[in-house]
């Protein structure tokens, strides 16, 4: 005998609460918004370092140039500020990959760790949408076979779609419980997670920072020149300026 | 001093032979008279000056500003270096004797100075005259200029400013002749002689250094500016003239290449060049790796990770977020914008200030190719024509002119690019100030800022090493599939079915079918979903392996093997199973006898009638749908299966099996309808 084909409906009864499913949405939704601000927060840390090796990079182009230019040949002193001035930079540059390596480690790896949780998360709750669709789908047949007149057929068709029911429903209570009790506990697990990795952010800041002041303070005290405020330098510049200017083969515009 | 020759006079008349100190005395007297006219010219000289300097200049109100600096110029400097050289002329008035070799020595000692002063003023007269021009054409300014001149310098005449504008340049050369007249007159053995001798000399040197300044200044804002000129305009300025001009050069250049003709070989300026063309290179080079340097720093400014929000509410996550923010909005911004002034800006002056020494090296080695055609030429021919000679002089003016301002250009430009370099520095140790000080108020909050560094990073080699595990944790769990549902459950009277197909084959060979079937050759089958059948081969005759041939526990036949799913046997009241013997398609519903021997296991169960059965014997008994009915035994006297003994209604009777379901049946084991 063949199945007598079967109109999908909705059930009757509600089958899920409302309040539950009312949690289920929440916790999913602070989860899925938290899975949006951890990718994006990861892509900007990578560009930001990124961007910060490139900088390096290009100070350290400064004083390379500098020192290649054959002026160094004649004038020692030009020679000695570059010279001073090359191995600042580089070892600027050294500490700047130092920097960029413990952010890699400590803050970058950490986000990427935590985001890769997300597409299981999102397949198990999927898994659990596809068991509510069904769940719903059967029991809206032993409703409608309930509803019936019980003639024999009648009974076994029921007989038979409440044995069909029986597991899908345990199936998805199973999986609903499991996302209920899991999800707002992996949603808290971020305050603990994180912690250490910004703290190390900020440290990697410090140690940085504490080397490049002394290295550039160290510097100018090399190179002799106090460091004087933003008016007196403008106007030094425009002294210098003036002092070129006043050649007759520099072209007055 | 009028007395002496007063005296020269009256003695002449008295001795004879006098001819000779005649004309000393007459010598003398000139001498005293042009030194009269040069004190007394330079007297009303300054009195000019002084007006238009006060006077003039201040009733010129009408004018602009910067009109006026450029057609006074630099008359105070003037009128401050004339004074003090009349009062020094005055003072030797006092002393007669030695009074001309006093006047000479004041030259002398002044000579530096009026080159100074007067060589700039000489410079910027040519401007000063254009702007007088500007002015003749506006008659109603020309007009009130005029009035106000007339008012203080009536002398000035019709001609008013050009006439006092000229003044300075025309004392100025008048000094070497004053000078001579005074030393025709002057004794050569006088002791004086060889005094005035020499400022004389030094003055015309004066006005040939001050010519020869001008002639630069002319020729050097001749060359150094590169217009930008559009193709069509550089095309345009072709013609005859300059074709010949270049055609001229190029071959001279081809024959000095060729060795022809010996190149003007001149070390010193060479030296220079070299030396002006590594400062353009450290320039440009520093301007392009400050540009890429500021790129850099604007695109590392654009990432803000800290806007994102992770919903964590205090701790190192706030502290960072505050820190980063405070250092985008303030520190950096900062730093960049006084990159940008110190560094950047001044680099792009120092680079446009190399445009002109560029053009005019470019364009002296151009005129040195027309110089040396024309230094042949003389060689050969022994004249040149006044092309020739102007050609010569302006390349001769070019490299003296670059010989002299080359070095000093570089020099100011190092040492300017050594200021720059500093600033670099000192910006980035400010820089490096700012966001310690920021960072380490951020640090003082942290909760392990006691750590040492090394401490630290283990601490958070551990910390990410456990929480990675909890990660993990939550992965697993979330993958964890739970076991899917138990496949559909079998059609009445399939149970048997299935046992029967399981201890014929095996537990192995069971497959279920997933959707329905439909057969459409003599030997496919035609099955619903959910049916049992047993696996006989995985392919068919042809080879074709997604055609299995199965047994339905009746009937045999192909059945497509995607819409067969392995059926794990559950086990549902096996015990009351026993029946081995294969069943026949559901759909016959006649009793059939069968041969096989089958051990009979007695069984007394409720069961729901499916369908409705008539009674057509006395051995069978009536059923209705859905009524329950006792089981008493599964099978007929011949131990057939597909007949049931039961009892209903107090009847008891055969009723095909298949009519049959089980039904979770509320009465315990045992219970049976009352007979």
């Amino acid at each position: 005998m063949s199945w007598i084909p079967f109109k999908i409906g909705q059930p009757k009864k509600q089958i899920v609460p409302k309040t539950v499913e009312r949690d289920f949405e929440r916790e999913y939704g602070k989860l899925q918004q938290l899975e949006e601000q951890t990718k994006r927060l990861q892509k900007d840390m990578r560009k930001s370092t990124d961007a910060d090796l490139a900088m390096s990079k290009s100070a350290v182009k400064i004083s390379l140039d500098l020192l290649s230019n054959p002026l160094c040949e004649q004038d020692q002193d030009f020679l000695n500020m570059v010279t001073a001035l090359d191995t600042a930079m580089k070892r600027m540059d050294a500490f700047n990959q130092e920097k960029v390596n413990q952010i890699q480690k400590t803050v970058i790896e950490p986000l990427k760790k935590f985001g890769s949780v997300f597409p299981s998360l999102n397949m198990a709750v999927k898994r659990r949408e596809q068991a509510l669709q069904d769940y719903r789908r059967l029991q809206a047949k032993v409703e409608k076979y309930e509803e019936k007149e019980k003639t024999g057929p009648v009974l076994a068709k029921l007989h038979q779609a409440r044995e069909e029911l029986r597991p899908v429903r345990d199936d998805f209570e199973a999986k609903n419980k499991q996302l209920l009790d899991e999800m707002p506990r992996f949603y808290n697990s971020r305050l603990d997670y994180f912690q250490p990795s910004f703290e190390s952010l900020i440290r990697a800041q410090v140690v940085y920072y504490s080397e490049m002041h002394k290295i550039f303070g160290d510097l100018t005290q090399q190179l002799d020149q106090p460091g004087c405020p933003d008016e007196q330098r403008e106007r030094e510049n425009e002294a210098r300026l003036s002092e070129l200017r006043a050649l007759s083969i520099v072209a007055d515009d | 001093m009028t007395s002496h020759g007063d005296d020269a006079l009256s003695s002449r008349t008295g001795a004879p032979g006098g001819d000779d100190r005649l004309s000393e005395d007459r010598s003398l007297l000139q001498q005293r008279l042009a030194v009269r006219e040069l004190l007394d010219t330079e007297v009303s000289y300054l009195h000019v000056l002084q007006l238009c300097a006060s006077d003039i200049r201040s009733r010129l109100q009408q004018l602009p500003q910067g009109d006026l600096d450029v057609l006074f110029s630099n008359i105070d400097d003037i009128i401050k270096v004339n004074s003090r050289l009349l009062h020094d002329l005055q003072e030797t008035a006092s002393r007669e004797e030695e009074q001309v070799q006093l006047i000479g020595n004041t030259f002398l000692e002044f000579q530096e100075e009026l080159e100074q002063v007067y060589k700039v003023y000489c410079a910027s007269y040519e401007q000063a005259l254009l702007l007088v021009e500007t002015y003749r054409k506006e008659p109603e300014l020309q007009r009130e200029i005029q009035g106000i001149i007339e008012a203080v310098l009536p002398q000035a005449g019709p001609s008013g400013l050009s006439f006092l504008l000229v003044i300075p340049l025309q004392r100025i050369t008048k000094y070497p002749l004053l000078l001579q007249k005074i030393l025709e007159n002057t004794l050569p053995d006088a002791s004086a002689y060889a005094v005035l001798q020499r400022a004389t000399s030094a003055l015309q040197d004066v006005v040939t250094n001050i010519n020869e300044y001008k002639r630069r200044k002319e020729v050097a804002s001749k060359y150094t500016k590169v217009e930008p000129l559009s193709l069509r305009e550089r095309l345009a300025r072709i013609n005859t003239h300059t074709l010949s001009k270049k055609t001229t050069r190029l071959s001279q250049l081809l024959k000095q290449e060729a060795g022809l003709v010996p190149r003007t070989e001149d070390k010193e300026f060479d030296d220079l060049e070299e030396k002006f063309h590594w400062v353009s290179l450290c320039v440009t080079e520093l301007k392009s790796n400050v540009a890429a340097y500021l790129d850099n720093l604007e695109a590392f400014l654009r990432f803000r990770p800290q806007d994102y929000n992770l919903e964590i509410p205090g701790g190192p996550v706030v502290q960072y977020c505050y820190l980063a923010r405070d250092l985008q909005l303030q520190a950096f911004p900062e730093f960049k914008q006084q990159l940008e002034a110190q560094v950047w800006q001044p680099l792009c002056s120092l680079a446009k200030a190399l445009a002109g020494p560029q053009n005019l090296i470019k364009k002296r080695l151009d005129k040195l190719l027309d110089f040396e055609r024309v230094e042949e030429k003389l060689l050969e021919v022994g004249s040149m024509t006044y092309e020739e000679e102007a050609a010569r002089h302006t390349y001769q003016a070019l490299n003296s002119l670059l010989v002299a301002e080359l070095p000093q250009f570089n020099q100011l430009a190092m040492r300017w690019l050594s200021q720059i370099l500093c600033a670099f520095v000192t910006l980035q140790r400010d820089l490096a100030k700012q966001v310690l000080q920021r960072a380490e108020d951020s640090l003082a909050q942290l909760p392990h800022h006691h750590l040492s560094e090394p401490a630290f990073r283990k601490l958070v080699e551990d910390a990410l090493g456990q929480t990675s595990h909890q990660l993990r944790a939550f992965q697993e769990n979330f993958e964890k599939v739970l076991p899917p549902p138990t496949t559909q459950p079998l059609l009445p009277g399939a149970e048997r079915q299935v046992q029967a197909l399981l201890s014929r084959y095996g537990p192995g060979k069971l497959y279920q079918v997933t959707s329905n079937i439909s057969g459409a050759g003599t030997l496919d089958l035609t099955l619903p979903r959910g049916h049992i059948v047993a696996l006989l081969q995985n392919k068919d005759t042809k080879g074709n392996s997604s055609r299995w041939l199965v047994d339905t526990g009746g009937h045999r036949g192909y059945v497509p093997a995607g819409k067969l799913e392995v059926y794990h046997v559950v086990p549902t009241e096996e015990e009351l199973r026993g029946q081995a013997r294969p069943h026949k398609d559901s759909q016959h519903q006649t009793p059939e006898p069968t041969s096989a021997p089958v051990p009979s296991v007695p069984t007394v169960t409720q069961v729901v009638a499916v369908y409705p059965f008539v009674a057509r014997s006395s051995h069978e008994v009536s059923l209705q749908a859905g009524q329950w009915v006792t089981v008493l035994e599964a099978h007929d006297k011949k131990g057939n299966p597909e007949w049931s003994l039961v009892e209903v209604n107090g009847q008891r009777g055969y009723v095909p099996s298949s009519f049959l379901a089980r039904a979770p049946s509320p009465a315990p084991w045992g219970w049976s309808l009352p007979s």
